[in-house]
């Protein structure tokens, strides 16, 4: 970064002797020689979310793992994905439930961050549409009842599985993504997201939903958070031209 | 400078991500219908529509052995409308047995020439256990209800009349009997 720093004040310094210079000539018109150009690269970049192998290590009653990209499109677009696996056993005091399944997101980023020189770090935000396939198994539950006038509430430990479900949502995501070494990226995010179909087993709901995370009884809205490393395979580079004086 | 700020902006955004506990307190509600209980009026054997109050009952349940719960449902009370847990072990057919005694209060006196009544009431049903929610689970409801007052020499209940075979809510009554 430091030397970044220097680098970048004795260009502005050159530069600012050159806009001097060519002040003094007079000339109004933008020149060839009054740009100066950066390579960006341009390429897939492929990661996966560490929070999810982290707390599979970490909680025993959760296994997941994702795998995201993006490919940027154009200077501030990036078509962006993901696809992943989770697991959750989910235990309450009256119900024990296990939902699995895979996901997949697919949509679009825009990079708000305006980098300067040579840099690709993100702020972005952007819009996904996800999909789940997932399947729920209810080991057991205990019959809610407020009357305890007679021995322990009914438990059944009988477990049924419900299979071949399906979700789909729209997500709102914003985050950022910062080049840490040489084409490797960390980058963090929030995701806001809206149930629009989704199936409910028979006499049963559901608890979550992987990709979605958390279904609130109360709405169709969830939301989700992201940690990501990344490493970008560049493809081709595209010249960045910064014009003289309008950095 | 900027790149500073976008390291400033990342600690912070993850400080807050990482404090964030999303889990809702996930508490069933009061006010959410779960698991109802049998709703019993009184009524006049005289006037069939209208409410007479048992006086001075008590309520009594029976466990899984048929064995007689001392606690009371119902304590030596004027009602004309009583509110029963019923039993439940699985989703067959089931039945609870409740003893309505009334007068409890000439039992309780010392005076050896009046006494209380004891009626027993046999209620059969069908659990089916129903999903609520996330915070409530499952609650059992009851179909195909039926009442029977077993009968015994002094009986003070005449005649039982079921209003709903199912026992979905609480919000109206299940069962007349009249006295």
């Amino acid at each position: 970064m430091k030397h970044k720093h220097t680098s970048y004040c004795v260009i502005s310094f050159m530069l600012l002797m050159f806009v001097s210079l060519t002040s003094v000539s007079q000339n109004n018109t933008i020149t060839e020689q009054d740009t100066i150009t950066y390579k960006q690269k341009y390429g897939l970049r492929l990661g996966i979310d560490i929070s999810k192998p982290i707390r599979s290590f970490l909680d025993e009653d959760y296994t997941g793992l994702e795998i995201n990209g993006d490919y940027r499109l154009t200077k501030r677009i990036y078509l962006a994905g993901e696809l992943g696996t989770e697991e959750l056993t989910n235990t309450t005091e009256y119900l024990d439930v296990t939902t699995k399944g895979s996901y997949f997101k697919a949509g679009v980023d825009y990079n708000f961050y305006r980098n300067w020189l040579d840099m690709e770090n993100m702020i972005y935000g952007g819009f996904r549409v996800g999909v789940s396939a997932f399947s729920q198994t209810l080991n057991g539950f205990t019959v809610y009842n407020t009357d305890q006038y007679y021995e322990a509430p009914f438990t059944s430990t009988e477990s049924q599985e419900f299979n071949g479900l399906s979700a789909i949502w729209a997500e709102m995501i914003i985050g950022m993504k910062v080049e840490v070494l040489n084409n490797i990226y960390v980058g963090l995010n929030a995701q806001l997201k809206g149930r629009i179909t989704e199936d409910k087993p028979e006499n049963f709901g559901n608890l979550f939903i992987p990709g979605f995370n958390k279904v609130f009884d109360s709405g169709r809205f969830g939301i989700g958070f992201g940690y990501n490393v990344s490493y970008l395979i560049p493809i081709y580079n595209k010249d960045k031209k910064v014009v003289l004086g309008q950095e | 400078m900027r790149q500073n700020l976008l390291q400033k902006v990342f600690i912070f955004t993850f400080v807050i991500i990482a404090t964030w506990s999303c889990e809702k307190d996930d508490i069933c509600a009061t006010s959410t219908p779960t698991t109802p209980h049998l709703i019993i009026l009184f009524n006049d054997i005289n006037a069939p529509d209208a409410a007479k109050n048992a006086r001075r009952l008590s309520v009594r349940g029976f466990d899984a052995n048929n064995v007689e719960i001392s606690e009371q449902i119902i304590a030596n009370i004027d009602t004309d409308s009583i509110a029963l847990p019923l039993r439940f072990e699985g989703e067959t057919p089931t039945t609870s047995r409740f003893i309505l005694e009334k007068d409890t209060d000439f039992f309780l006196d010392d005076d050896p020439l009046t006494n209380s009544n004891i009626d027993i009431i046999t209620v059969n049903y069908t659990p089916e256990f129903v999903y609520v929610s996330q915070a409530c689970g499952y609650k059992s409801i009851f179909t195909n209800l039926s009442i029977s007052v077993e009968p015994d020499a002094d009986n003070w209940i005449f005649n039982s009349e079921v209003l709903n075979i199912t026992v979905e809510n609480e919000t109206q009554a299940h069962i007349i009997l009249r006295h």
